[in-house]
């Protein structure tokens, strides 16, 4: 598997020069900035190209965050069957642009190989109920679903990259249960936790998701990389205080949330989050205050705004800088049942990637635990602002463009850049 | 939500009917109108309990103490406001109301059914108290209270339709659509005006429920269970079952039977399927009827349109008869009638009474109307093969659907010149937009065809627009063997294998596509590629479709049709949903 770290190796000499036909230029570049025709699908190009053993650059800041590929017949090949825009480069210009890079706010990082990925999912979830899946089935990009069985049995051993979504990792069935109560889909939903539960030897389903947690925790630890969008970030996270502590409704295990449960928890085992507020009532649809919009919460609702990705320095924050490589820095803000993440309950080690200005909450962080990284981004669907059960999914190639879920990509791809030690 | 009765928005309203005498009340109640009115409800509260201190029994003052607690989640803090207004003001409607939805609020069952007791006490007969405790229970959340008001009332007063509409609704929240059904006949039956619901709650009933539906309906013998189940069968799509069990109750005379045809057909417009069209001709019929001879012949020819529209021709005939010629008819309707008559005469093939009566017809039609019938007699002369007829009836009409018409009987006729400059000056706004778009097609597949004539394919395409497709086929496939690929041989090819692909016949279009595919075609190629594609992909063979989705690709990166293969690509790899 491979590790994630600090930090990546500084600017490589070049990429190794595949032999091109007579005249033809070495390289291509996969602009991304106005002039890509379709970014999302870029990713794909260069993920396919990590899985072909070819070798990119990802050039941060440069154009977008643009890369740099070698200009063999297959990747050509691909990026025309997939409609992404490729500039052909000689070495003369990549020079150029090595020049460009080193004088600026810019660094090239190079990717190596293609990560493991593994997107958290029960059996039958629908394939377009979940950003990432979406984003990775339209960039191209391989990955195998697993669930309870395979996180608790394997330890998500075989894996570099972990992507969580909307899962309630409370065990409490992202208190639906009783404004949806009779709906089909809840009710298949209940009996197959309830079942996957009873199977794993555990005595109701909050034991059994707080233990998947912990895996997904240790899988961090041991150098994972761990991706959660929607309320599996802020869920996770609470499992993983949850020591000891009853925090689910009594309809999920048959006793009641222990009152004092609040100050019980043990916060130093969670990811990103401290000292939050647990909400105790088990017909509101909200866990705690981790939340800035408590979108199920008739009278804590918060509005959208639009969130704006930071500044980092590529040389000496390249992790964080690949994060936010995009053509747009400001993005309209899309609800989930977990939206956005209030500022005083976040870890002080937490590097906030995105904020609202303004506002008590911030959109997208990123934080190391052990060998390993996280990274949480709020919402459900970044093209599909108020999204609601039972929506239309999202046509990703009606939003090629999307700079949302450009941001999803990004995580896909940084666990393929080379590791260096930390400069700073 | 506690709902407030229309009572007491009445009684705020007469305000203005205080008596002057109440002057120091005068001075607080528009101030708490005033703090209210601008969302200051806390204020307001205050406000209302000082006029209440000065006077108990006000109701303007208790009702707005009411909805001013009612957002401030505090309404059962007005029980003892309600108790002491009682004490001032023992009889009034109003107060009995607020008093059944603060014991509501309060959650106190026994207190609602007291005071809904003492109200029926004071207005024996009225069914108000029992209403206002059934909804002060179902705003509490109190179903089975609510249902207990309404037996009550019914019991009490001793009639079976006593708030049998409000036992309906709740029956329909409960889903119990067979007693939502029973309790609406006569609620509807009391007051018609209540069909409008009845028909919109019933209408939501699961296909399941329905036939027990209708046959509640169809056991009640009276018109009002008729018109109930006319409606709810339209909209459950049966048009003629609609029409058929409004008719089996329908009055031979009098406004209620027209008045029930006239929504009915309201209801049928929405309608576009056949069956809808013809019952809608003969509701009209029925309308026509019934009305006096002076007033008929509009409905009448309305009727014709209809049974027209639904290719009733006899009816529709039946309905025109007389009428075209009827010097007395209003003139619109002795034009209309005569353009639905020859409409008929037209889809029944006799053309050449069309032909006589348009000539006779010319004086008495708009311009508009005259040449919008003959180019239908063209259009029909055309599709019979008749095509001097055609050219000689068409005359030279200058009208761009005139030079569309020219350029069909060009076309057929093999003249391929002269139907491409009369489709050019047609242009792309004559006919509908499907008119505009086979003519495009048509223009894409002669242009590069070198000869100025070509006898076979304008018999080929006639064939086709006669309907008779496997000919058409195997005539175009003939006709482009001749031809070379670039100059025209591949555009026919593409054409016969989408006429194949419509047909039913996948192996042949396939073969046709192929061929069509030629890289001496390269305008053409890739337009037969996707063709290809698509027809694999609905075939399930998805492997075979993304090979040749990508040959596309890769082969044409500048054809106008690369987008829409990279979408049939991604749907075939399902990157995206299949919409």
């Amino acid at each position: 598997m491979v590790r994630a770290s600090a930090g990546l190796v500084t600017l490589t000499p070049g990429l190794f020069r595949l032999p091109v036909g007579n005249g033809a230029a070495p390289w291509l570049l996969v602009p991304m900035d106005d002039a890509q025709s379709d970014h999302l699908k870029a990713y794909g190009l260069a993920f396919r190209l990590l899985e072909r053993s070819g070798k990119a650059e990802w050039l941060l800041n440069y154009r977008g965050g643009a890369f740099l590929l070698p200009a063999d017949g297959a990747t050509s090949r691909d990026a025309a069957l997939a409609g992404v825009t490729t500039e052909p480069l000689d070495d003369a210009r990549v020079v150029e642009i090595r020049g460009e890079i080193q004088n600026g706010n810019m660094d090239a990082v190079p990717l190596e190989k293609a990560p493991k990925v593994a997107v958290y999912a029960p059996p039958n979830a629908a394939p377009w109920d979940d950003a990432v899946t979406m984003a990775l089935n339209y960039a191209g990009i391989k990955f195998e679903k697993i669930w309870d069985p395979e996180v608790v049995g394997q330890g998500l051993r075989d894996y570099d990259w972990l992507h969580l979504h909307h899962e309630d990792f409370t065990g409490q069935y992202s208190k639906f249960f009783l404004n949806y109560a009779g709906a089909p889909w809840l009710t298949e939903m209940v009996e197959q936790n309830r079942t996957m539960a009873r199977s794993l030897g555990y005595p109701s389903v909050p034991a059994e998701k707080r233990a998947v947690a912990l895996a997904i925790g240790d899988f961090v630890e041991r150098g994972g990389f761990l991706f959660a969008m929607c309320t599996a970030t802020e869920t996770l996270d609470l499992a993983l205080a949850a020591e000891g502590v009853d925090i689910a409704a009594a309809y999920a295990d048959g006793s009641p949330m222990d009152a004092d449960a609040g100050a019980r928890m043990r916060w130093e085992r969670a990811l990103a989050f401290q000292d939050a507020r647990l909400e105790l009532s088990p017909t509101t649809p909200v866990y705690s205050d981790i939340d800035g919009h408590q979108v199920n919460s008739p009278d804590r609702r918060q509005p959208l705004g639009s969130f704006t990705l930071f500044n980092f320095s590529a040389k000496i924050d390249p992790v964080a800088t690949m994060l936010v490589q995009s053509h747009r820095q400001v993005i309209p803000d899309f609800y989930g049942l977990t939206t956005s993440f209030v500022r005083r309950r976040l870890k002080p080690n937490v590097t906030v990637l995105a904020e609202e200005a303004g506002a008590p909450w911030v959109k997208y962080i990123h934080g190391e635990r052990g060998q390993g990284t996280w990274t949480f981004f709020g919402g459900h669907d970044p093209e599909d602002p108020q999204h609601q059960i039972g929506d239309a999914p999202t046509d990703l190639s009606l939003h090629p463009h999307s700079p949302g879920y450009r941001l999803i990509l990004n995580n896909v791809l940084f666990p393929a850049a080379k590791k260096k030690e930390l400069k700073t | 939500m506690p709902t407030i009765p229309l009572v007491a928005f009445l009684v705020l309203l007469g305000l203005s009917a205080v008596p002057a005498t109440a002057g120091a009340q005068q001075a607080t109640l528009p101030r708490a109108f005033e703090l209210e009115r601008r969302g200051n409800y806390e204020a307001a509260v205050q406000e209302y309990r000082g006029v209440l201190s000065a006077k108990p029994g006000d109701v303007s003052a208790l009702l707005g103490l009411e909805r001013v607690l009612l957002p401030l989640n505090r309404s059962v803090e007005i029980v003892p406001d309600v108790r002491a207004a009682l004490a001032a003001n023992p009889s009034s409607a109003a107060l009995f109301g607020a008093a059944l939805r603060a014991w509501g609020a309060a959650d106190q069952p026994d207190s609602m059914r007291a005071m809904a007791e003492r109200w029926a006490r004071v207005a024996p007969g009225d069914e108000a108290p029992y209403r206002e405790w059934g909804a002060a229970a179902l705003a509490a959340r109190q179903r089975e209270g609510a249902l207990l008001a309404y037996r009550l009332g019914r019991e009490r007063l001793g009639r079976s339709d006593v708030l049998a509409a409000e036992i309906a609704q709740l029956a329909v929240s409960d889903g119990d659509y067979a007693t939502a059904a029973r309790e609406w006949i006569p609620a509807v039956r009391r007051l018609p005006g209540y069909r409008v619901t009845a028909v919109a709650t019933l209408a939501h009933a699961p296909a399941s429920r329905r036939p027990e539906l209708l046959r509640i309906l169809a056991a009640e013998p009276d018109f009002a269970a008729r018109r109930l189940e006319s409606e709810l069968r339209v909209k459950w799509g049966d048009p003629l079952g609609g029409w058929s069990a409004l008719e089996s109750g329908l009055p031979q005379a009098g406004r209620q039977g027209i008045e029930a045809l006239r929504v009915l057909v309201e209801q049928l417009r929405m309608l576009r399927t056949r069956d809808a069209l013809l019952a809608q001709g003969r509701a009209l019929e029925a309308i026509a009827v019934r009305l006096p001879e002076s007033q008929a012949p509009r409905t009448r020819l309305e009727a014709a349109q209809a049974y027209s529209a639904a290719g009733e021709r006899e009816a529709a005939r039946r309905m025109l008869s007389g009428l075209a010629d009827d010097r007395t008819a209003p003139g619109a309707v002795s034009s209309g009638a005569a353009s639905a008559l020859l409409t008929v005469l037209i889809a029944e093939g006799k053309l050449g009474e069309v032909r006589r009566r348009l000539t006779e017809l010319r004086g008495q039609m708009s311009g508009e109307e005259h040449g919008e019938l003959t180019r239908a007699l063209v259009a029909a002369y055309i599709r019979g093969g008749e095509l001097d007829r055609a050219d000689s009836v068409l005359g030279r009409d200058s009208t761009i659907e005139g030079f569309a018409l020219a350029g069909r009987i060009r076309l057929y006729r093999g003249d391929l010149d002269g139907a491409v400059e009369s489709f050019k000056q047609a242009g792309p706004y004559a006919g509908d937009r499907a008119e505009a778009t086979r003519r495009t097609v048509l223009l894409a597949i002669l242009q590069p065809i070198e000869a100025d004539t070509l006898a076979p394919l304008g018999a080929a395409l006639l064939r086709l627009e006669q309907g008779d497709t496997g000919r058409a086929v195997a005539e175009l496939e003939v006709v482009a063997g001749d031809l070379p690929a670039a100059k025209g041989g591949a555009e026919i090819r593409l054409l016969a294998g989408r006429l194949a692909a419509a047909k039913g016949d996948p192996a042949l279009a396939e073969r046709l596509y192929r061929l069509a595919a030629s890289k001496e075609a390269p305008a053409t190629a890739p337009a037969a590629e996707l063709a290809l594609a698509e027809l694999m992909l609905a075939a399930r063979r998805t492997p075979e479709a993304v090979a040749q989705l990508e040959h596309l690709i890769l082969s044409y990166p500048e054809s106008a049709l690369v987008p829409q293969a990279r979408r049939a690509l991604d749907v075939a790899r399902g990157a995206v949903p299949q919409t």
